[in-house]
């Protein structure tokens, strides 16, 4: 068969002066998410959350693992204006080590969630858009990820790396890799439903009628549709890995190096009679960040969807 | 209907198949376990270390293991524990720990389907707060533990009594963190039902709005909520961990916590295996109740 060769159009020329004023989707979008006050405040912790992290040298009164109140006899000290959190049981203080927890958290749920979102875009594009056997081998492996008891697997994997891997060796990034290897399950079966539904639409069929290939149907006209999907998910996995890390370190299998929210809990849970400030602080920060993240994905959800818009 | 359920149970097989090979790789990804247990003793010999790879089979090739792992699985048998108790099989372990397990899962998970106030935190800071407030400065109840220690300290001497009060705390705890998503589910579940032509259809007939709801719209309704519970239950049993360590409940999951501390791979496998098990019983009938609810379903 004799391959036609496509010329590509050129774009018409636009003049921005007599351009009517159009409105773009991602304007329509930002219109409806300024109007959910929830997302707006959920925008505002993560916002605060990002501020501690990024100056956490400047915030904090005290260096990371310093223990001001060791040598003075102000271990586990109530909160004050000296320890605005309390002081914990070799007298660190509190704040400021929930400062430096920002990072760690932060770190956690960014990376975690980069992981799992490729790995479920990935197999989500291809699953959906091939069908047939690629899509029941990638589905198949996909259920065997979403039954399989995620938190169990995951300490087992830390405690046995953990004791191969010297002490101090890239510690926090393991948790991190840990926690996105085994959290894309269930994205990737909902962005393969997302696209299985774009497949249909009229515009690939049009796309395939005027040659394009697979890959260029996949990459540029269903991956920018089920993009808003994408980010949505992505959202609330950055806070399921947050909450993810802080269970591990909760039950000791973090990484005992760095400083984060989890284990402070983890310490203050062997006290909690004595010291409720130990425990309550870290897991307020928690709490706070991933309801963050959660009001923030659902905010987006509710403004990025098309079909919810009324 | 048999049928279906017949061919959910197949379904099921290389699922459980896969997750066992899962298992299987991630207890033996760093290598020869008896290595990884005795790395940090300085007093052990090579000869030593040899008798006991023999000694659990440990020496024999990773197939090899891996297949006598499955036939003894399929006889009921998990081996026995490297650190626990003194060696004590795994199945009996579980069989200790898991009812105790089942006692707290199961009673949240009514009492959440039960009552319906929307509250969602994270379950294991709620249930520090709540140790902190109602065992420690109100004295309520008791902090941890499944039952007290002394005879004497059971309320009104009833043992069964003193479960209970013991259960309230983490009972009430997980119950308010799984409410919410089920309340949710229910009123924008219901509240799309109720827009349907045969909602319409069945109010124009003259029933009243009682008949409609439960009758007719309800049942319909609850297929997102059948799936949740399905979910939530082997999500739960996997999360047990945290659950147990925070109330202090000797049930599977502080088992396997303990055990993974020691790198105890027997009872690893054996819990793992075990919850795998319960998951995949929850999902079939998670699935058996969809064609039980919505006959459409059986017929796909």
């Amino acid at each position: 068969m004799k391959k036609i060769k496509l010329v590509k159009p050129k774009p018409p020329v636009r003049r921005e002066k007599n351009r009517s004023k159009g409105v773009s989707q991602w304007n329509i979008a930002w219109r409806r998410f300024k109007k959910n006050k929830a997302a707006l405040a959920g925008a505002l912790i993560i916002g605060f959350v990002l501020f501690l992290a990024a100056f956490d040298a400047l915030i904090a009164p005290y260096p990371p693992n310093a223990t001001p109140g060791f040598y003075i006899g102000e271990a586990r000290v109530a909160p004050s204006l000296k320890y605005l959190f309390g002081t914990d049981y070799v007298g660190h203080d509190v704040f400021s080590q929930v400062v430096y927890g920002a990072r760690s958290a932060l770190y956690v749920g960014f990376g975690s969630a980069a992981i799992a979102m490729s790995i479920a875009v990935l197999v989500g594009l291809i699953s959906g858009y091939y069908g047939g056997f690629v899509d029941n081998i990638l589905m198949r492996t996909t259920e065997i990820f979403l039954v399989i008891p995620f938190l169990l697997i995951l300490l087992v994997f830390l405690k046995v790396i953990t004791a191969v891997v010297p002490s101090g060796v890239g510690g926090l990034s393991i948790v991190m890799i840990m926690i996105g290897l085994f959290s894309w399950a269930g994205n990737a079966r909902i962005i393969r439903g997302e696209v299985l539904r774009v497949k249909e639409s009229e515009f690939i069929e049009a796309s395939k009628a005027l040659g394009a290939s697979k890959r260029r149907i996949v990459f540029r006209h269903i991956f920018p549709n089920v993009l808003h999907t994408i980010i949505v998910l992505t959202t609330l996995m950055i806070a399921t890995a947050i909450l993810v890390e802080a269970a591990v370190s909760f039950l000791g299998f973090g990484d005992p190096a760095a400083i984060t929210w989890g284990q402070q809990l983890q310490k203050a849970n062997e006290a909690v009679k004595e010291a409720w400030w130990e425990g309550v602080f870290p897991g307020l920060f928690i709490t706070l960040l991933v309801l963050g993240f959660s009001l923030l994905g659902n905010g987006l959800r509710d403004a990025l969807d098309p079909r919810l818009r009324e | 209907m048999i049928r279906y359920i017949i061919r959910r149970i197949i379904y099921l097989i290389p699922l459980f198949l896969g997750i066992l090979i899962i298992v299987f790789v991630a207890s033996r990804i760093a290598g020869d376990p008896v290595r990884l247990m005795t790395v940090q003793n300085p007093h052990i010999t090579a000869e030593s270390r040899q008798a006991l790879s023999e000694y659990y089979g440990l020496d024999k090739p990773l197939y090899y293991q891996f297949f006598l792992f499955l036939a003894e699985l399929f006889q009921g048998n998990l081996g026995n524990s490297y650190a626990l108790r003194g060696g004590t099989a795994v199945t009996t372990l579980i069989g200790d720990y898991a009812w105790l397990t089942f006692e707290l899962q199961i009673s949240a998970l009514i009492l959440s389907l039960l009552i319906a106030i929307p509250i969602g935190i994270m379950f294991f800071y709620m249930g520090i707060i709540a140790i902190i407030i109602f065992a420690y400065f109100l004295g309520w109840v008791p902090a941890g533990g499944a039952h007290s220690i002394l005879a004497e300290r059971y309320p009104f001497g009833s043992y069964a009594l003193d479960g209970l009060w013991h259960l309230a705390l983490p009972a009430a705890v997980l119950t308010f963190a799984t409410l919410a998503p089920v309340v949710l589910l229910v009123r924008s579940s219901m509240l799309e039902v109720l827009r349907q032509d045969y909602i319409l259809a069945a109010k124009a007939s003259g029933l009243s709005d009682r008949s409609v709801v439960y009758k007719h719209a309800l049942r319909n309704a609850l297929i997102p909520v059948v799936t949740y519970v399905g979910l939530y239950f082997g999500g739960m049993l996997a999360g047990a961990p945290v659950t147990e360590t925070v109330f202090n409940w000797p049930g599977v999951g502080r088992l396997f916590v303990e055990a993974t501390t020691k790198l105890d791979f027997p009872v690893i496998m054996g819990i793992t295996v075990f919850i795998t098990i319960m998951t995949l019983i929850a999902n079939l009938i998670t699935d058996i109740t969809y064609g039980y609810i919505d006959p459409r379903i059986r017929l796909e």
